[in-house]
């Protein structure tokens, strides 16, 4: 880097001096500054370098000396998302695109020749002759991802986000509610809006649910990283361990689990309880009976048979197929 | 003086305890390779060196929560009857759940010894068990035994009067200790409980326990004895399972039962050394076929088929031997005796009655074989897997599709089958269906009519009369469902136990039970029918007969001497069968114009008016009351109403062409016999099963609606020209 830099410093006394800008040697400062900080910077930011240097220039002659900078290609302006102006190094000959961190701002420099072919391609196929670009991923960094990935509160969901619904919280009344509306533990929703006084859109489904904020705060949701919801999607049969708990009446044939939870009037539960259907213990889904109900479990070592409809009271995690 | 102690065999259900009852007191209890086959308690004595036990087998349970009859049965043995000791059967191929009874055992703090049984087939899985450990961990004896080849069973008798001796001398059950925050709890309501100084005759711990899980019989007990003081407990226990609640987020006895899971996996771990290796799951292949989602169901069909090709076409031979040996008998009897009132009695009442019964009992007995194969094997618990999604559909349990298989054999053990079913709802219900289905002993009716009337058929109408038992069956349980019984489903969780190859002598024994039951009817019920029906149609003695058919026969007689006299050889024979055929007609107008006018006929006659729209004929008006003491009374009396006892084999068929029934009043008496008011001996089961108000229920609803269905066929018929 260092020597790009170097160079670059060379060619902007060339340039500069050729144009013949005026304050020429309070600019050069700027551009030290501006190249000592890597990464995109604010104006503030690079206020602050010079002052650390030991200068003092005023903030509208470094705006108009970073302006020049982009003119003559010494710098990129750009503004990710509703945020001030940032500024990043640029270097001829070498193109990245970025990864904004909506949560955090941290912003990611990526480069992949695929991308570039592609949009070469696609711009072709159209007869545009493409000239620049900019590319903008906007989402949540690694970092951030992390924090978040355990849990987090429906109405603190960002819009678009996919999400798989956790847990609710609070008393019965509040789960008869929700279960009301088509929405349990385990489905996948997708965040339409959310912000507009606490209230969120959700798509579960085909289903549009406009949930109040009351109701949102209680409901835990864990985000779903998209390159899994990809491999879902594909090939929804493979061999792929699924984090996200399912009811057993969704198993298939074939598939083992974990039993998470198991729910159901009073008696019922207790029975299932007693015959060693109980949290923590492992799951396989044997067959279903000709007329797709009742189904054949094995637990314990022993074989079982549940209605379809009772299965549904027992949430299974970590499904997959056993392998043979 | 011997000493006599009480031992309890408790276990969960299809672990063998009955086996090993049976091992243990040399009884032939009924078992079976499907959960539920004891429904009732069963006891039986056994002597060992200086002892006297009593041993006491109890219906299977998952846990000592009761959730249906036979759980309940098998929890106040244990608790109220104070049996000596416990011994509790574990299923050693199933070692975690049946953990879960035994440790709710052990906590009533009684004397309880642990038996392994069916070790062969846990060693078989690779399953290796250190019962020294496991009696080291618990503080009791462990045994194992194979029930089905008879081994263990004298260590498990030696180690239980040990057990007895140890606990008279002061040794005291081992607790099993639970989690801090479930024991403070009970130790709360311990202190709870000595302090309210209500006496309880059963361990403190345990009966804490039992009212923190909020048993409603415990609970009972304690209102019974200190209404206010019992209610001082109530409250600390709600206050606990408040507490827990909140901790856990959980109702306590969930959390307990999730705790004992827990203290069991300890115990396995300690325990049990899996040698892995999966071998080859017999059991799962046989599943494979049996239970397949194309196969099961034809394959089920199949069996059912099977079963009752089996019995017409294999019965037919020794049938066939019997009703030879009854008319070689009645022949004679015959020629031996001189004509007296006491030779019409023995032939016309008692060898007509019950010869015409008798020669069923290889069908019955085939049958009989078929479904006791089912249930050895384990077929009859895949039944109600395969058919739990039509009987839900119509309303009903799975469950109930069992008693309802068994019916077809016999409805009085299918209607004590029905206590398995965990819903009182559906238990009355499938009691209320199971006399539809046809059982074996309506099979003699309806070879005898539809053998004689409808010939090459006769299979296919026995197979649709089979079948519309079962469609009756199911829509009424649909009905009375919508009508009677409204609610929720009751859920369906059941065990599909594996298969093993059904024990030789369990089959046998079943049979040869069935035929003391079967050939016990024929000496009571069937013998006293016979007689009673043969008093009625042979008095009063002095008859008007309407003509003088003696005079007849004698003019008919010389008329035809004469002709036979002046004709040549050839026309001598056939002159002289054309006499025989008058002849045989003459007497038999006598003979029906004399039954019509005896005691019996004025009461068929007084019957006639109910059963005329339905096409039966006085006759059979008369076999059908009579079959209500029991089903096969029907043909026999019959047979004895047919006068058949001096005309050997397919007499009966022969009357009753003779008699005037056609094939739609055959068919019509057929559909009546097979829906009307069950036997004697299933009312009374019905009642003592539920209630008088559902015995009587049940008796006018299966006459309305047998009246009703013959009416239907009937009436069709005579519409449609049939008749």
């Amino acid at each position: 880097m260092g020597n790009t830099h170097e160079r670059e410093k060379k060619q902007f006394k060339q340039l500069f001096q050729q144009q013949g800008v005026d304050q020429f040697d309070l600019r050069f400062m700027v551009l030290e500054a501006f190249l000592k900080l890597e990464h995109h910077v604010t104006i503030q930011e690079i206020m602050e370098q010079i002052r650390a240097d030991g200068e003092k220039i005023d903030e509208d002659f470094v705006l108009n000396s970073l302006e020049l900078l982009c003119r003559f290609g010494f710098a990129n302006q750009i503004e990710f998302d509703d945020k001030k102006p940032q500024y990043e190094h640029r270097h001829l000959g070498l193109h990245h695109d970025h990864m904004v961190c909506t949560k955090c701002g941290s912003i990611l420099e990526f480069k992949d020749e695929a991308i570039e072919k592609q949009q070469l391609k696609v711009a072709d196929a159209y007869g545009f002759h493409m000239l620049q670009h900019r590319m903008e991923i906007y989402g949540i960094c690694s970092v951030c991802m992390e924090e978040r990935r355990s849990l987090v509160l429906l109405h603190k969901a960002k819009q678009g986000e996919k999400l798989i619904v956790k847990e609710f919280e609070a008393g019965k009344n509040m789960q008869s509610r929700v279960s009301s509306m088509g929405l349990k533990i385990g489905d996948l929703i997708e965040i339409v809006s959310s912000g507009f006084g606490g209230q969120v859109v959700i798509a579960a489904g085909e289903n549009r649910l406009v949930l109040g904020k009351g109701m949102a705060e209680k409901i835990s949701v864990q985000p779903l990283d998209p390159i899994k919801i990809m491999k879902l999607e594909k090939n929804k049969d493979s061999e792929d361990i699924l984090d996200t708990p399912v009811t057993l009446k969704q198993m298939k044939k074939g598939q083992e689990g974990i039993i998470r939870k198991v729910s159901g009037e009073g008696v019922f539960r207790r029975r299932l309880l007693e015959m060693g259907i109980n949290r923590g213990s492992k799951i396989y889904v044997e067959k279903y009976a000709p007329l797709k109900d009742p189904i054949e479990l094995v637990i314990k070592g022993y074989h079982i048979s549940l209605r379809v409809e009772e299965a549904a009271n027992i949430l299974v995690e970590n499904v997959r197929f056993k392998k043979k | 003086m011997k000493e006599k102690f009480t031992i309890a065999l408790a276990g969960n259900p299809n672990c063998g305890k009955t086996t090993i009852f049976n091992n243990l007191t040399g009884a032939r209890q009924k078992v079976g390779n499907w959960p539920g086959v004891t429904v009732e308690k069963k006891e039986g004595k056994l002597r060992h060196k200086e002892y006297d036990l009593k041993v006491v087998d109890l219906p299977g349970t998952y846990s000592l929560t009761p959730f249906s009859i036979e759980e309940i049965t098998a929890r106040d043995f244990i608790l109220n009857e104070n049996p000596d000791i416990v011994v509790n059967i574990i299923d050693s191929s199933n070692l975690e759940r049946s953990l879960f009874l035994a440790i709710q055992i052990l906590e009533l703090g009684r004397p309880v010894i642990f038996v392994l049984n069916m070790a062969d087939v846990a060693q078989a899985k690779g399953i290796k068990i250190d019962e020294k450990k496991l009696s080291q961990l618990l503080g009791l004896p462990v045994v194992f035994t194979v029930g089905n080849k008879n081994k263990g069973i004298e260590t498990l008798v030696e180690e239980a009067i040990r057990e007895i001796h140890r606990f008279k001398e002061g040794k005291e059950g081992r607790d099993i200790k639970y989690s801090q925050e479930i024991e403070g709890c009970i130790s709360k309501l311990e202190s709870c409980i000595l302090e309210s100084k209500i006496h309880i005759d059963t361990v403190l711990r345990w009966n804490a326990i039992k009212i923190l899980e909020d048993d409603k019989i415990v609970k009972q007990k304690f209102i019974e004895k200190e209404p206010v003081a019992a209610q001082i407990i109530f409250q600390e226990a709600i206050v606990c399972r408040d507490r827990i609640h909140n901790l856990f987020e959980d109702d306590f006895e969930i959390v307990l039962t999730d705790d004992r899971y827990g203290v069991i996996a300890g115990v396995i771990k300690e325990i049990v050394s899996n040698l892995a290796r999966e071998r080859i799951d017999m059991s799962r292949n046989i599943d494979l076929v049996l239970t397949d989602r194309f196969f099961g169901i034809p394959v089920f069909v199949f069996f059912i088929w099977a079963m009752f090709q089996l019995t017409f076409s294999l019965g037919e031979y020794p049938m066939g031997w019997i009703e030879s040996g009854v008319s070689l008998l009645s022949q004679s009897v015959d020629s031996l005796l001189p004509a007296s009132l006491l030779k019409d009695l023995l032939l016309d009442g008692i060898i007509a009655g019950i010869g015409s019964v008798i020669i069923f009992l290889p069908n019955i007995l085939i049958l009989f074989f078929c479904i006791a194969l089912f249930e050895d094997t384990g077929y009859m618990a895949r039944t109600a897997f395969l058919m739990d999604r039509v009987m839900h559909a119509s309303g009903l349990h799975g469950k109930s599709f069992i008693p309802m298989l068994m019916g077809f054999g016999c409805n009085v053990p299918a209607i004590m089958a029905t206590r398995t079913l965990e819903s009182k709802k559906d238990r009355i219900l499938t009691i209320l269906m199971t006399p539809f289905m046809s059982c074996s002993a309506r099979l003699p009716v309806y070879i005898v009519l539809a053998g004689s009337f409808f010939g090459n058929r006769a299979g296919t109408v026995i197979f649709s009369l089979y079948l519309t038992g079962i469609i009756v069956a199911i829509a009424s349980g649909r009905m009375l469902r919508t009508i009677l019984f409204k609610g929720e489903d009751a859920p369906f969780i059941m065990e599909l136990p594996p298969y093993r190859m059904p024990m030789l002598k369990s089959l046998l024994i079943h049979m040869w039970d069935r035929s003391k039951m079967f050939l016990k009817k024929m000496g009571g019920v069937i013998l006293l029918g016979s007689i009673i029906i043969w008093c009625l149609s042979s008095f009063p003695r002095n008859i008007s007969y309407s003509t003088d058919y003696d005079t007849q026969i004698v003019f008919v007689k010389s008329n035809y001497m004469q002709d036979i006299l002046t004709a040549d050889i050839k026309e001598t024979e056939r002159l002289n069968q054309q006499l025989t055929l008058i002849l045989g007609d003459i007497k038999n107008k006598k003979e029906q114009e004399r039954v019509s006018k005896s005691y019996i006929g004025k009461i068929g006659k007084f019957l006639e008016p109910v059963f005329l729209p339905i096409g039966i004929g006085w006759q059979a008006s008369v076999a059908l009351v009579t079959g209500f003491v029991a089903k096969e009374v029907v043909v026999s009396t019959m047979g004895v109403l047919y006068g058949v006892g001096d005309m050997g084999g397919q007499a009966l068929e022969r009357a009753l062409k003779n008699s005037g029934m056609t094939p739609l009043s055959a068919l019509s008496m057929m559909v009546f016999v097979l829906l009307y008011v069950p036997c004697f001996a299933t009312v009374m089961m019905i009642y003592k099963e539920t209630s008088a108000k559902w015995a009587g229920f049940n008796l006018v609803y299966t006459t309305l609606v047998a009246w009703g269905g013959s009416f239907l066929v009937y009436q069709t018929g005579v519409i449609l020209g049939l008749s």
